[in-house]
């Protein structure tokens, strides 16, 4: 028994070393694709306009890319790694999210009261919904009925209905929220509050804030691995642990100089977080909280969004 | 004089760097760095001081409270008058190495918000380097902003604030006593 669940392990550590990153680095103009099973970067993409936003599709084919200083949208072929598309937008475009079903991709435009729905095909903005101030994370429930939007200086996190694309309800959380995660099961959400340095843990059903956890300074996203939460602290060099069942802080973890985006792996065996001012993305083992390694990539790393391909396992092509 | 001069038309943008202030969406970085021919005790016997920035050569006086602890704040009157309010988030002497950030500034004064900024000394015998590096977002907190307040203008100033605040600590620990 004990050794099957050994092998078992082993296979899905296998699998988990298929996962690449798309990692948008600001400063460089450019996106560092990592193989994260060889820790090493294998290509590098020229974007322009300042890329910080990044969501890679549910079934890993397309990478979308915002410029907020461009006003654009880039569709990256993830398979190939070049660009495919890169969509004229308007105001501010930063936070960034797929449907599950592939299309069509929400963009927040940060000075803008409003989300844009961009049909890729089209190459159109096909709607604007309305939201709070400054929406800057964008999230899609798993279910693909609901659209999450951090609207940072209305303290406040947008629930849309993505069928009628009308707001549905506004959830007061903490100060200027900037990174909305939610859980695989569709049931919590997670948003990093920045100005009041903690999390707003929101349950999705009843629509309100069932806990709030204090971490570093400067929270800027949350990622989640294996029941646990990791807050990335831009002042602090750190990344904060919890545990999203008891609320508890598990660890304060040190990174590099201003972590920012953060996601698991595939397996939820490791945490990945960008550091901006190190220019390398920091890779932690959820079981041991300890970094692994660091790996670098171009100047200014934001990865700001989904970040991680899992790629086809090795029985792929 | 002020830490940095732009143009008339930016009269109007009266902003005030406040704790996570609505900002544009390029945070800019930069390091500076200067080698001192002098032991790093030595050189941190200037710069180790938060209530004491009389080393950068724009600041008249250094007024505040809290001494070096976290949260410890300092107000920089500079020539001519105007003020920037600044926050110590880390301190540690052992490394020789702190950060702070600034709550309040003009950015007639210094064009960028949002900015935090570690300082720190390295060295063996007589030989340091002081390394100061800043984050921070530009002056004009929306997008396409007047020359005066762009990111450009932004690293620029820093730059050139940090520039002088090196030479002028290398100046004082390699000419002192």
């Amino acid at each position: 028994m004990r050794a099957a669940l050994v092998a078992l392990s082993l296979v899905v550590a296998g699998a988990a070393c298929a996962d690449e990153a798309f990692v948008t680095n600001q400063t460089g103009d450019d996106l560092t694709v990592l193989d994260l099973a060889a820790g090493k970067a294998v290509a590098t993409i020229p974007i322009g306009g300042k890329p910080a936003g990044v969501a890679v599709s549910a079934d890993g084919a397309r990478v979308y890319v915002t410029s907020p200083e461009g006003k654009s949208l880039t569709v990256i072929d993830a398979a190939a790694r070049t660009v495919i598309d890169r969509i004229a937008l308007e105001g501010g475009p930063l936070g960034v999210s797929v449907h599950p079903s592939g299309t069509p991709v929400y963009v927040a435009d940060w000075y803008a009261k409003h989300v844009l729905v961009v049909d890729p095909a089209a190459r159109a903005v096909t709607a604007r919904v309305e939201v709070g101030a400054s929406p800057s994370g964008l999230a899609v429930t798993p279910d693909g009925a609901t659209l999450l939007s951090a609207d940072r200086d209305s303290d406040q996190v947008s629930l849309v209905d993505l069928r009628t694309l009308k707001r549905v309800a506004t959830i007061p959380v903490g100060q200027r929220p900037f990174g909305v995660t939610i859980d695989r099961d569709g049931r919590r959400a997670y948003t990093a509050n920045v100005a009041s340095n903690d999390v707003s843990v929101i349950d999705l059903a009843t629509q309100k804030v069932v806990g709030v956890v204090k971490v570093g300074e400067r929270p800027y996203v949350v990622g989640l691995a294996a029941g646990k939460a990791f807050v990335s602290n831009q002042y602090d060099e750190s990344v904060s642990v919890f545990d999203v069942s008891t609320l508890k802080t598990l660890a304060t973890i040190p990174v590099g100089e201003y972590p920012e985006g953060v996601e698991a792996s595939a397996d939820e065996t490791k945490i990945y977080v960008a550091n901006w001012f190190s220019n390398a993305v920091s890779v932690i083992d959820v079981a041991t909280l300890k970094v692994d390694r660091s790996l670098d990539v171009g100047d200014g790393p934001r990865a700001f969004g989904a970040f991680i391909r899992a790629t086809p396992a090795q029985a792929g092509p | 004089m002020k830490f940095h001069l732009v143009a008339a038309a930016a009269a109007l943008l009266v902003g005030f760097a406040g704790a996570a202030e609505a900002h544009g969406p390029t945070r800019q970085k930069t390091t500076q760095s200067i080698e001192i021919n002098a032991a790093p005790d030595k050189v941190w016997t200037v710069i180790g001081n938060f209530q004491d920035m009389s080393w950068l050569p724009p600041v008249e006086k250094t007024e505040g409270a809290g001494g070096n602890d976290k949260d410890a704040t300092r107000t920089l009157t500079l020539k001519g008058g105007a003020t920037v309010k600044e926050q110590l988030t880390k301190y540690d002497a052992d490394a020789k190495t702190y950060a702070y950030r600034i709550t309040e500034v003009d950015v007639k004064v210094l064009p960028v918000s949002n900015y935090s900024s570690h300082i720190s000394v390295k060295g063996e015998g007589d030989k340091s380097t002081v390394t100061w590096q800043g984050a921070f977002y530009r002056g004009f907190p929306n997008n396409d902003p007047p020359p005066e307040l762009s990111d450009e203008a932004a690293i620029k100033a820093v730059n050139e604030l940090y520039q002088a605040g090196l030479a002028s600590v290398k100046e004082k620990v390699e000419k002192g006593s």
